[in-house]
């Protein structure tokens, strides 16, 4: 059996016998043993996932009831909490940290019979768009390992790519998710905000991140969001998902549509012309679909990239101020401290991207520039939003070229931060608005993946979905040279 | 001119303000009463206990306080290890009304005082200091009590002295407790910052006061230190101040302008509160009847003399006592019989939580004395044996022999017995007619107040003088 | 209003935020130019914008109930001494 199968596939496989759990996951561990060295794609691994395998065979083997997953390999990003397990966030601050208890969409995963694999690599608490930043070392883009994998989730994406997981799970707080799907010709879906429940997933920017699955085929994703959306007391700010099936009618198409190209997102100075030239043929892939396209100006893009790193900087301050090394953490000793110095001194065991964000996210809220940055983003923010939502009483889809840029080499940004983060520039939207977006694998430019992106209005993730696997249904696309 | 910052929990909670833990910590052993969320462990989000809000609403209309139509949390940022996640979940006003309540007042000796704002908000953890020595010092933390929901109440400056401040607490301690929100009585269930100006002054913050009675001393410390300041020329400086709860004196706190930038930011994490217009309704509706309302109605319906109805309807315990005693026609006894007889014997916390005592008890009580079965004297006997025993009426009175001595040939022998005893008593009595109550004093305790009172003067007074 | 980041702002900012920094001057340059980046918001005409909230009815709310964590949490926290947790001396 090969490992190259989709979920779906996967399903069918173990049901009607073809393979089994057990046969499956070893040889998803012979595949991570095979090509860790290289691609490291994981902080740790799941050493009881072969037991867990043979369980579920059995309770097959029985006739019991089984979860609707059937002992799927799916790695988490290391920033979601499994229970008993090490939930590092690729930090140092957090390298010894054992989480209590699961995440939300950790205890869903579990209750359908998925075996979480392992925890996969990210830059340190998600900030970043290279796993460049992870504390651990980067890793490795499975199409060129000269090339970055993108981020944050960028293990997610390797362990995707590389075969060493059927899907992952992966969060998204300003393009976390569709970038690293993009750079390694994967889906990867960020869900409205509040339709997957974020307890459990460690806090960067809160008020605009949501966990999503990263896929080889859009139906995988259809098939995640199935299991890990919905309402959750354990989160305030969870929405009911009214118990969509994604997947059903996922081959609906587009027939009819109506999508606006984003201007400010497919043309310009900072967009690399492989990407504009593959971006204007998936234009064209819609049209032949059915859909009616037009352009749509959205003029507040230009300020998304400054309006969403003040935002995320003044929530990150705050939500990464809990680690001050006392109550978990790594080993340091109390003597010769007091609090101030004690906190002080642990605290620079942050990595510089976490360091750089936490003074940013000092300065913004604080006294004398809360008015300047803080107050002036959310009202961006506003702005922004209430244009979007106009623009979605015109248009089923918004779409653009998902990151502007190829997948780059390792240390090509990594010393400047705002050229780094205008890699952001067309996936923020989706977060500041709260809206759903996906990006799809569309094209190879000289063995680098260029992805497209589409948004749909809040809670549209089944006419989204659709629309994604009706671009993936024009396509043909060969899976990363392993 | 005084200001208060009065920090009140939210005692008769299940749960905490964030997560499930309990809200009374106090029976927990140090860090036994945690869940994620209150110890703010990585992933975890608050998750908002709804009666919390009921209750600080109630707080708020209760303090006259305009509420608003949407509730919003904020993060106030600061590093101290009694607080998990380095900031606290509470409530301000930086984008419009958000808080519980704001531009409230309360009335105190006819004059107002103004509250300006009231938050839910969480508490902190607690510290305790170990070690012989500041060199050796180490801090040991307790997270139990971290979470527990607490209502602060901002006053504006409108208090004139420590006197004052006294009365304030005490009515407002009084109406959470009515309001049934809190046990004011329960250690560290309220709590007070106090800021203090004089004429042309500064304002001067004194945070870490302990109870009560320290509050009160530290005003007048303040004030006594502002005004010599003052009285020598030399300005007072806008500071905050710590209490030294050992030397009882308050001292400069010296802290850095860094600690005073609490950097707010929105908690993303709880998405604003409709107080809608129906829930307000139904909350202002299930509050109990205010104390003054209680008190008026004592006066005006049942003829309560206004001191008696002034302490029955300021204690919750004693009047949800006499409601669910009193009827139309005993009122006045009930609320007579529970504040001489019973005060005595349920002023404590303690003693009221084992009192067996029940409303029935009261009426029961009221209708043997009213058709003339025992003495109002043997009913406060009675009364203490109930509160120890909670025993029924009849039970106690056929029991202990507390039925009246009416009969009277009975009383007539007792009371020959005891003249015949007190030969200078009678001699005084025959001179001075008020000298026969003590002769009447000693037929009761003789007797242990069974003895109808009319009879036994009757039959004293036709013995003396014969 | 300050406008112009010094490096003792940055300086300020790091301790207010409770982190050693040994390299100020690197952390300066950066910083300074990612806010001086920011000022691009100065350009949007916001006056009539509010800000932007997500909102819950009452109902949603969790019930007041006790439900004690499934496990003693205090085993995994570090630090502690009896069932205290330790912290460094306060001054």
């Amino acid at each position: 059996m090969s490992l190259a199968i989709s979920a779906l596939e996967y399903i069918s496989n173990v049901k009607n016998g073809n393979t089994t759990a057990e046969e499956f996951i070893a040889k998803t561990l012979d595949q991570i043993s095979k090509h860790e060295s290289k691609l490291h794609a994981f902080i740790s691994i799941n050493e009881k996932a072969l037991d867990q395998a043979r369980a579920i065979d059995k309770k097959i083997k029985l006739k019991e009831k089984i979860g609707a997953l059937y002992g799927m390999p799916i790695s988490i990003k290391d920033n979601i909490s499994i229970k008993d397990g090490k939930t590092t966030c690729a930090s140092k601050m957090l390298q010894d940290y054992v989480s209590p208890y699961d995440a939300t969409v950790v205890s869903k995963l579990k209750s359908q019979d998925a075996i979480l694999i392992g925890k996969v690599n990210l830059d340190e608490f998600a900030m970043g768009v290279a796993t460049e930043f992870s504390a651990f070392g980067p890793s490795k883009n499975p199409w060129n390992t000269d090339y970055v994998p993108g981020g944050s989730s960028g293990g997610s994406a390797v362990s995707v790519s590389a075969l060493e997981c059927i899907a992952s799970l992966g969060s998204d707080t300003g393009g976390s998710v569709r970038n690293p799907a993009s750079f390694c010709s994967l889906v990867g879906l960020k869900p409205t905000y509040g339709l997957v429940s974020r307890y459990g997933l460690v806090s960067y920017a809160n008020s605009i991140e949501q966990i999503g699955p990263i896929t080889r085929k859009v139906e995988d994703a259809a098939l995640l969001l199935n299991y890990i959306s919905g309402r959750d007391v354990n989160d305030n700010t969870t929405v009911d998902s009214k118990n969509q099936d994604y997947l059903a009618e996922i081959g609906s198409g587009i027939q009819g549509k109506k999508i606006g190209v984003i201007k400010e997102m497919s043309k310009g100075a900072g967009l690399d012309e492989n990407v504009e030239s593959a971006f204007w043929r998936a234009v064209n892939s819609f049209e032949k679909l059915g859909a009616k396209i037009e352009e749509v100006s959205l003029d507040m893009v230009e300020f998304t990239v400054a309006t969403y790193y003040v935002l995320t900087t003044a929530e990150a301050g705050s939500n990464l101020s809990r680690y001050d090394n006392l109550r978990y953490g790594y080993p340091m000793d109390l003597e010769g401290y007091e609090f101030k110095s004690y906190i002080s001194k642990a605290r620079k065991n942050f990595g510089p991207e976490v360091t750089r964000r936490m003074i940013l996210g000092g300065f913004v809220p604080s006294a004398g520039f809360a008015g300047k940055y803080l107050l002036k983003a959310l009202k961006v923010k506003n702005k922004l939003k209430r244009q979007v939502l106009e623009a979605f009483k015109k248009f089923d889809f918004l779409i653009s070229p998902t990151v502007p840029i190829l997948p780059f080499k390792f240390g090509e940004k990594i010393d400047d931060p705002l050229a780094m983060y205008m890699a952001d520039i067309n996936t923020v939207t989706a977060n500041l608005t709260g809206v759903p977006a996906i990006s799809v694998p569309f094209e190879i430019h000289n063995g680098l993946p260029i992805g497209i992106q589409i948004h749909a209005d809040s809670l549209q993730e089944k006419q989204l979905l659709q629309a994604a696997y009706a671009l993936q249904e024009t396509t043909n696309l060969p899976g990363a040279p392993l | 001119m005084i200001g208060l910052e009065i920090h009140c929990q939210l005692t008769n909670l299940q749960s905490k303000l964030f997560c499930s833990c309990k809200a009374n910590y106090r029976e927990f052993e140090p860090n036994t009463n945690l869940c994620p969320v209150c110890i703010g462990l990585p992933g975890s989000l608050p998750k908002l206990n709804r009666k919390a809000v009921e209750k600080a609403t109630m707080i708020a209309m209760a303090l006259n306080c305009k509420t608003p139509q949407r509730l919003g949390f904020f993060r106030k940022n600061y590093f101290y290890p009694d607080s998990p996640k380095n900031f606290q979940i509470t409530q301000l006003n930086m984008y419009g009304p958000t808080s519980i309540g704001e531009q409230g007042n309360v009335s105190i000796e006819g004059k107002d005082i103004r509250i300006r704002r009231i938050q839910l908000e969480e508490d902190p953890g607690r510290l305790i200091y170990e070690g012989a020595s500041e060199r050796t010092q180490i801090t040991l933390v307790d997270y139990n009590r971290a979470g527990t929901p607490l209502v602060e109440i901002v006053t504006e400056p409108d208090l004139d002295n420590p006197r004052q401040v006294r009365i304030f607490l005490n009515i407002l301690s009084d109406l959470l407790e009515n309001l049934g929100v809190s046990d004011p009585t329960l250690e560290g269930a309220m709590r007070a910052d106090v800021n203090v100006s004089i004429e042309g002054g500064l304002r001067v913050e004194v945070k870490n006061i302990g109870s009560f009675h320290d509050l009160e001393k530290a005003i007048h410390f303040e004030l006594t230190r502002q005004q010599s300041l003052a009285k020598r020329g030399i300005p007072v400086a806008q500071e905050t101040r710590h209490w030294d709860d050992k030397r009882k004196i308050t001292i400069s706190s010296r802290s850095k302008e860094e600690d005073e930038d609490y950097r707010y930011i929105l908690e993303g994490d709880i998405p604003w509160v409709i107080l809608d217009s129906q829930s307000m309704e139904k909350w202002k509706n299930s509050m109990p009847e205010s104390i003054s309302s209680k008190k008026e109605r004592y006066i005006t319906k049942y003829g309560i003399p206004t001191q008696v109805a002034d302490v029955l309807s300021s204690d919750k315990y004693y009047s949800d006592l006499f409601e669910q005693a009193h009827t139309e026609s005993n009122a006045k006894e009930i609320a007579n019989m529970i504040t001489t007889d019973l005060m005595g014997l349920v002023d404590t916390r303690e003693k009221r939580e084992q009192s067996k005592l029940r409303p029935k008890h009261l009426s029961d009580l009221i209708e043997i004395i009213n058709n003339g079965k025992v003495t109002r004297s043997s009913a406060k006997n009675a009364l203490q044996k109930i509160v120890k025993t909670g025993k029924s009426v009849s039970e106690i009175v056929s029991q202990t022999g507390l039925a009246k001595i009416s009969d009277e040939g009975e009383l007539a022998k007792i009371i020959t017995e005891i003249l015949s005893q007190e030969p200078t008593a009678v001699q005084q009595a025959k001179e001075n007619s008020q000298a026969i109550n003590y002769l009447v004093g000693k037929v009761m305790q003789k007797t242990k107040g069974t003895a109808d009172p009319a009879l036994t003067l009757r039959i004293l007074k036709e013995k003396i003088s014969t | 209003m300050i406008h112009l980041v010094t490096k003792e702002d940055i300086e300020h900012v790091a301790k207010l935020m409770r982190i050693d920094i040994d390299n100020t001057d690197e952390y300066f340059e950066r910083i300074q130019k990612i806010m001086n980046y920011f000022d691009i918001l100065d350009k949007v005409d916001i006056e009539s914008e509010e800000i932007p909230v997500q909102e819950v009815t009452i109902n949603e709310l969790r019930e007041d109930e006790y439900i004690p964590f499934e496990s003693k949490l205090i085993t995994n926290l570090k630090n502690y001494k009896g069932t205290f947790v330790r912290a460094p001396k306060m001054n």
